[in-house]
């Protein structure tokens, strides 16, 4: 890595670059930038206060725009850096709404220790939430997701998912590429799932 | 409840603006009635009633930058009769027109249910520490927050909070850390929002310079919504 081109503050955001430029729904955890970014933190804030005492002592002006300068660019790299968790926090909690409570395997070696706790944590306490509702009847918040146009969708099967049975207790084959009318409200999740396709 | 009164709902609203002069707290005590003495001639209006005003709240909600009262009192009544249709429904049978039409309405109460709390949630989670605090505020007859959603808040705020500190923040020098403040996200109150009186109201004060306006029943204006929040809380006039 050359010194002569970086500035301060690259790596911060950089990472937040990747982040956005990403097509996947979330992508690795940037362990490398991260540490990057934090290091870069302490370094400067090193320097800083080593010279903030020399500036005390001294009542050297000069000093005091380089101060400031390097302030800036520690308060950067901190915004970037949580930008870049919080954006991170955000496609994880998407993720809980779209998939429920369990991390999908192909999902999972992109997170780091401490964001799969945050989802477990977070799935925990919406679905705590969700139970308490309306005094203990409890509404599931993530069906639902659309307004409802009519009772009753076509769907097609994506894959073989075997039997299914609905409410009232019949047992309907999803078999690949089969097509059926079911009652929409119970065929959300499975659509979500991928497993059926809504065909119109 | 019949289907035509949920179909047309929202063009009774348009008619007959003058229902919503009754106050929440009159249409709450005359719910309870409803619920408590099981009159099968007042019920149908008192369920109509309360689908009214949460529909109106579910509106209110999507478009008000700021969290508003909860409504768990109506939401539980509803709630209860959701159940209540559900169970009526069973001896009906599934071929019948009624059947297919009631459950399609029973899908749209649920939406609108499930929608509105949804939306509460994502403004809990995107202000939750400005929530928090602005809840700590207010007296416990008017919290913003139903006991569920604080407690919600509150896991919210924590987890969060846990998640940065292991990932980043305490890595950082000390004298950098102790800024959750700086933090807090707050929602633009002076965003413009779409507004429809349901009565009359003179002399709202709009704009910098003290320019008043005199709203009239049924009228619609673009307005900052902080200087009509308290009409929208009076249910004087609601967001379109």
């Amino acid at each position: 890595m050359s010194r002569s081109n970086r500035m301060f503050g690259d790596n911060a955001f950089n990472l937040l670059k990747d982040l956005q430029r990403s097509s996947q729904t979330i992508p690795a955890f940037d362990d490398d930038g991260v540490r990057q970014v934090l290091e870069e933190i302490k370094a400067i804030f090193e320097e800083n206060v080593a010279q903030a005492s020399n500036y005390n002592s001294s009542a050297d002006r000069s000093l005091w725009p380089l101060l400031n300068y390097r302030h800036a660019a520690l308060q950067r790299n901190k915004r970037c850096l949580l930008a870049y968790l919080y954006e991170r926090m955000q496609r994880i909690k998407a993720m809980r709404w779209e998939f429920g409570p369990i991390i999908p395997n192909d999902i999972k070696p992109a997170l780091c220790e401490p964001e799969v706790q945050f989802f477990n944590n977070y799935s925990k306490s919406l679905a705590a939430y969700m139970r308490s509702v309306g005094d203990g009847q409890g509404i599931d918040l993530t069906g639902n997701l659309r307004p409802p146009k009519s009772l009753y969708i076509e769907v097609r099967c994506v894959e073989n998912y075997g039997k299914f049975e609905l409410d009232d207790g019949e047992v309907v084959h999803l078999r690949k590429n089969s097509q059926h009318y079911l009652p929409r409200a119970q065929v959300e999740p499975l659509v979500r799932q991928g497993i059926l396709q809504h065909i119109t | 409840m019949s289907t035509r009164e949920i179909m047309s709902d929202s063009e009774n609203v348009e008619q007959a603006p003058n229902e919503h002069e009754l106050s929440t707290e009159a249409d709450l005590a005359r719910a309870y009635e409803g619920d408590d003495d099981d009159d099968e001639d007042a019920e149908p209006i008192t369920a109509q009633k309360v689908l009214e005003i949460l529909e109106t709240a579910w509106t209110n909600e999507m478009f008000a930058p700021e969290l508003l009262q909860h409504q768990s009192d109506m939401l539980e009544l509803m709630m209860s009769q959701v159940a209540h249709m559900e169970e009526q429904m069973k001896d009906l049978d599934k071929n019948d027109f009624r059947y297919v039409v009631h459950q399609m309405e029973l899908e749209r109460i649920r939406y609108i249910m499930a929608s509105y709390l949804r939306c509460r949630l994502q403004k809990i989670e995107a202000f939750t520490q400005y929530i928090i605090n602005q809840d700590a505020t207010y007296d416990a007859a008017d919290k913003r927050l139903s006991p569920e959603e604080a407690k919600y808040a509150q896991e919210f705020a924590t987890n969060v909070d846990e998640y940065f500190s292991k990932v980043a923040t305490r890595y950082m020098p000390n004298q950098q850390r102790g800024e959750a403040e700086q933090r807090i996200v707050a929602p633009n109150l002076m965003s413009h929002v779409f507004l429809k009186a349901n009565v009359a109201v003179s002399g709202v004060i709009v704009g910098v310079d003290d320019e008043e306006v005199d709203l009239t029943p049924g009228s619609q204006h673009i307005i900052p919504y902080q200087l009509v929040a308290d009409l929208i809380q009076k249910n004087q006039a609601k967001l379109i």
